[in-house]
């Protein structure tokens, strides 16, 4: 067939979301994309005797079967949630934290969370109830905006829910500056920080306090056989329901008719594919700037796009280790490790190559004790480059550079848990910049699409979706998309870009 | 409790509510400048991993009783990447009826392959090495996938000492490490240790690539010669070149991989430190070989052959002439990876490297599978 309702550019989280959306309504549907795999970030990758996680170091949203979370509740609309099998995590995280001397483990759970705030201010149960009170406004109003579908009443707001306006507009450090909670809890509040990637003068504190609350209160869990596991579930489930997928197919153009309407793609090869809609799950700049020809791009479409900015550069190490997590003397899943909770400071000293400022490291045996043989551990060490510092790298030097970054990250895990992981190194894989460009195509190598800025942030951009859309029958959808960054957020946004293609097609079809 | 920041009554709702007014007015304001259309990192990204490069044989020449030095140009237009010593290339073009790739280490240096040089060793084994000495002249064009592989040294995780164990044309990958040792392109220690019957099966001059950071070994079974170790690759031997500082890498045949592993254990060095290359999936023996039909997918075409239960299914597709990806040819890479849409199949425990939800979803690498009965797979494009 050379003709679709939808073609879905990229089997990223959002295209999958979204192809899985249009087949579900019953349209037709090809999902098209550049690598031999789906998922994007969304994958594993197999270096000896151990399988390394991509990407994901816990996914929010998911709860229990008993009572599911936003995000499982999406998969079981579109029928991919009983392919995937879930592994609860225990603890939140471990926080160390060196200009502060911070040395301590959150669990996860309301009560459980609220009561360990105490070890950290002798009110500190009150801070954090009173807190989540407050984040339980914002989820709600959240929730009652999207049942109006962005049309509010205002009376309704104002009565129901008038905290969620008053700090509507602040960003985290503001309004944790009005809510004058200690040093100590602020800190601890502020350690998911680097998952949104955004400083606490930039982030919207109404994002970040939705996404705390749902870490804090319901858990997090992750799939069972890596993050390719929730790939290739939605890859079966496009499958069931009549799409196709074509890997090794990138698309290099999206062709527009003589009235400026998508009117289908065309492929590497050269081959053309007719369609009237296009979910575009790649970013704005590669639409606007190379997939479009330039008379199909509005100007506002090049300001829009030029106003945003890039995000958080990936940069990982992946270790497949030859003795136990146990035998390392490794208890936690999940460890922040920061030079300063002070998120501005630390967003600073990330612009270049040389500090290790922050890390994210996972020690996935503590989630997953079969994850790899018996008497080996994986582990894998993330930050970020807040700049395009990767940008000037000659390919001569390009190796030694990311093993001295990646040297000096295990160094400074080390030297913070107290353990030694050189030694027993027998898999090394190293993720710069440069991979996440190679794999995915985006704008100098970044994970976190466009990145939470004080008037781009999520609340701005669900209320002008709209009127942030240039080119009829084109959506954009994913980690770039209305809902930000992150992997519950990427599904969510290609299904709602999917849902509003639906509703343009049946207003054309009127 | 009630959220406030502002002593202004309404204050805090008034910015709220301005929000996007704000943003609006800002997008107003930003220039409508062109979209940049490569970044320095994606551009990085481009050239060391171009994907395919399009190569023509340059030159062809004997080097040992059954090894020959292949060297590859660029074609025009075209650049090799820089890339770790130690990686392969897979060739690929049609031959005849069929469409053929294999995967060959690299002799030269990373900074050989931007000045335009890429040399590989094609030892006569099957049928595309027999192509390449043959009938392949000076002028064919051939398809090279990008370097790839993870057999090079790796200064974290390696120790600063490689004892580098080769055989046949399994020398390859450490006269590619040798020649960056040399230019400075790598930096650490390569003792090479390499086994052949006699001297006129060593396809590489020894005494080209001794020096500072490098020593060369050569060991002979069949032959005693002044300068030459007698013998095999024994505990005895290799307990003279490994230190405490040793990390062991190894290149060769299956059997030379067993009997070294052998040795290495009973001096009790530590396997964890032992990297091997692995080789190519061959045919395996079965007690009756047995023909299946093969429905083969590849985007919106379908195909129908014949595949046998000794063969790999990467094989029936070349026999086909369907060019099917192919890179490692041994189970690791997953550059094939496929679909299995219904069919049984085998894969040995030892060549299955695919990721767990693979298995889970009934995935598989055709490199490294064997049909068991009718099957239809859905693979993906080659699109160089």
């Amino acid at each position: 067939m050379d003709k679709y309702d939808v073609i879905v550019i990229g089997a990223g989280n959002g295209g999958l979301g979204a192809a899985c959306r249009i087949l579900n309504a019953g349209k037709t549907c090809l999902v098209c994309e550049k690598h031999n795999i789906p998922g994007g970030f969304a994958t594993s990758f197999v270096r000896g005797r151990f399988e390394f996680e991509a990407s994901l170091h816990e996914f929010n949203g998911i709860g229990t079967p008993e009572e599911p979370g936003s995000t499982r509740i999406l998969f079981e609309q579109l029928g991919v949630a009983d392919k995937i099998e879930w592994i609860q995590l225990k603890d939140a995280y471990h926080l160390i934290s060196e200009a502060e001397g911070y040395d301590y483990v959150m669990p996860f759970g309301w009560e459980a969370f609220a009561k360990a705030n105490n070890q950290l201010h002798p009110d500190g149960e009150k801070y954090i109830n009173e807190f989540f009170a407050l984040c339980q406004q914002i989820r709600e109003a959240m929730a009652y905006i999207g049942e109006t579908k962005g049309r509010p009443d205002p009376a309704v707001m104002m009565e129901k829910y008038p905290d969620y306006l008053a700090c509507g507009s602040y960003s985290v450090n503001e309004a944790f500056e009005a809510l004058g909670y200690p040093k100590e809890i602020v800190d601890n509040l502020n350690t998911y920080w680097c998952y949104l990637g955004a400083d606490g003068n930039n982030l919207s504190f109404l994002h970040y306090a939705n996404m705390i609350y749902s870490y804090f209160s319901k858990g997090a869990a992750i799939p069972k056989y890596r993050s390719h596991e929730l790939s290739l579930a939605f890859e079966e489930r496009i499958h069931e329901l009549g799409g196709d997928i074509w890997f090794n197919s990138e698309v290099v153009k999206i062709l527009t008719d003589e009235e400026g309407h998508v009117c289908g793609i065309r492929l590497k090869d050269g081959r053309e594919i007719a369609a009237r809609h296009v979910i575009a799950n790649c970013s704005p700049h590669v639409v606007y700037g190379k997939l479009l020809d330039s008379e199909a791009v509005p100007e506002r479409a090049l300001k829009l796009t030029n106003f945003r900015k890039l995000a958080g550069r990936g940069f990982t190490v992946f270790l497949g280790i030859s003795k136990s997590a146990e035998e390392l003397g490794l208890k936690d899943h999940n460890y922040f490790v920061y030079d300063t909770t002070d998120n501005v400071k630390q967003y600073e000293s990330m612009k270049k190559i040389g500090n290790t400022a922050a890390q994210a490291t996972v020690c996935l045996n503590n989630a997953d004790p079969d994850c790899s043989p018996e008497g080996t551990c994986i582990i894998y060490m993330t930050t970020l480059f807040t700049d395009d510092a990767w940008s000037s790298v000659d390919k001569e030097d390009y190796f030694k550079l990311k093993n001295k970054v990646a040297a000096d990250m295990i160094e400074r895990f080390e030297k913070a848990t107290g353990t030694n992981i050189h030694d027993y190194i027998e898999e090394i894989a190293i993720a710069t910049p440069e991979t996440y460009a190679r794999y995915c195509g985006h704008p100098q190598g970044t994970v976190y699409g466009y990145e939470s800025q004080y008037y781009d942030g999520l609340m701005s951009r669900i209320q002008m979706v709209e009127e942030d859309r240039f080119v009829p029958g084109l959506r954009i959808g994913g980690g770039y998309g209305e809902r930000l960054l992150g992997f519950p957020s990427s599904y969510k946004s290609g299904v709602n870009e999917a849902g509003r293609t639906l509703r343009d097609m049946e207003k054309e079809g009127r | 409790m009630a959220f406030k920041k502002s002593n202004i009554p309404g204050e805090d709702i008034r910015l709220a509510t301005e929000m996007t007014a704000k943003r609006r007015k800002l997008i107003d304001e930003t220039p409508a400048a062109p979209l940049v259309y490569e970044y320095g990192v994606n551009r990085l990204a481009k050239d060391l991993h171009p994907g395919f490069v399009k190569a023509v044989i340059a030159e062809k020449t004997p080097c040992s009783a059954d090894c020959w030095r292949i060297r590859l140009e660029p074609a025009a237009g075209e650049a090799f990447p820089y890339f770790r010593a130690g990686q392969f290339v897979t060739l690929s073009c049609r031959a005849g009826e069929s469409f053929l790739s294999r995967p060959y280490s690299v002799i030269s240096s990373p900074r050989e392959a931007l000045e335009g040089k890429l040399e590989i060793m094609v030892q006569r084994k099957g049928i595309f090495s027999t192509f390449l000495i043959d009938e392949a002249a000076a002028g064919t064009e051939l398809i090279a996938g990008e370097p790839s592989g993870d057999f090079y040294f790796d200064s974290i995780r390696d120790r600063k000492h490689i004892v580098a164990i080769a055989g046949g044309s399994g020398v390859t990958p450490f006269l590619s490490m040798m020649k960056a040792i040399r230019e400075g392109s790598e930096d650490f220690r390569l003792t090479l240790i390499y086994g052949a019957r006699t001297r006129d099966h060593i396809p590489f001059d020894p005494e080209k690539f001794r020096g500072e950071g490098v020593e060369v070994i050569v060991v002979l079974s069949e032959e005693e010669a002044e300068g030459y170790r007698h013998g095999f690759i024994t505990a005895g031997l290799l307990k003279e070149y490994i230190d405490c500082d040793t990390s062991v890498f190894m290149c060769g045949p299956d059997a030379m991989y067993r009997f070294v592993r052998g040795e290495l254990e009973s001096l009790g060095f530590d396997e964890t430190k032992i990297r091997q290359e692995r080789n190519s999936v061959g045919d395996r023996e079965v007690s009756e070989i047995k023909a299946f039909r093969l429905i083969v997918h590849i985007r919106d075409a379908v195909y129908e052959l014949e595949a046998t239960n000794n063969e790999t299914l990467i094989t029936a597709l070349e026999r086909a002439g369907i060019p099917a990806v192919v890179r490692c040819r041994n189970g690791v890479c997953g550059f094939c990876h496929s679909r299995v849409v219904n069919g049984e199949y085998f894969i040995a425990k030892e060549n299955d490297f695919r990721r767990s939800a693979d298995k889970k979803f009934n995935y598989i690498h055709p490199c490294s599978t064997y049909p068991e009965s009718d099957m239809e797979i859905d693979i993906p494009i080659m699109n160089p």
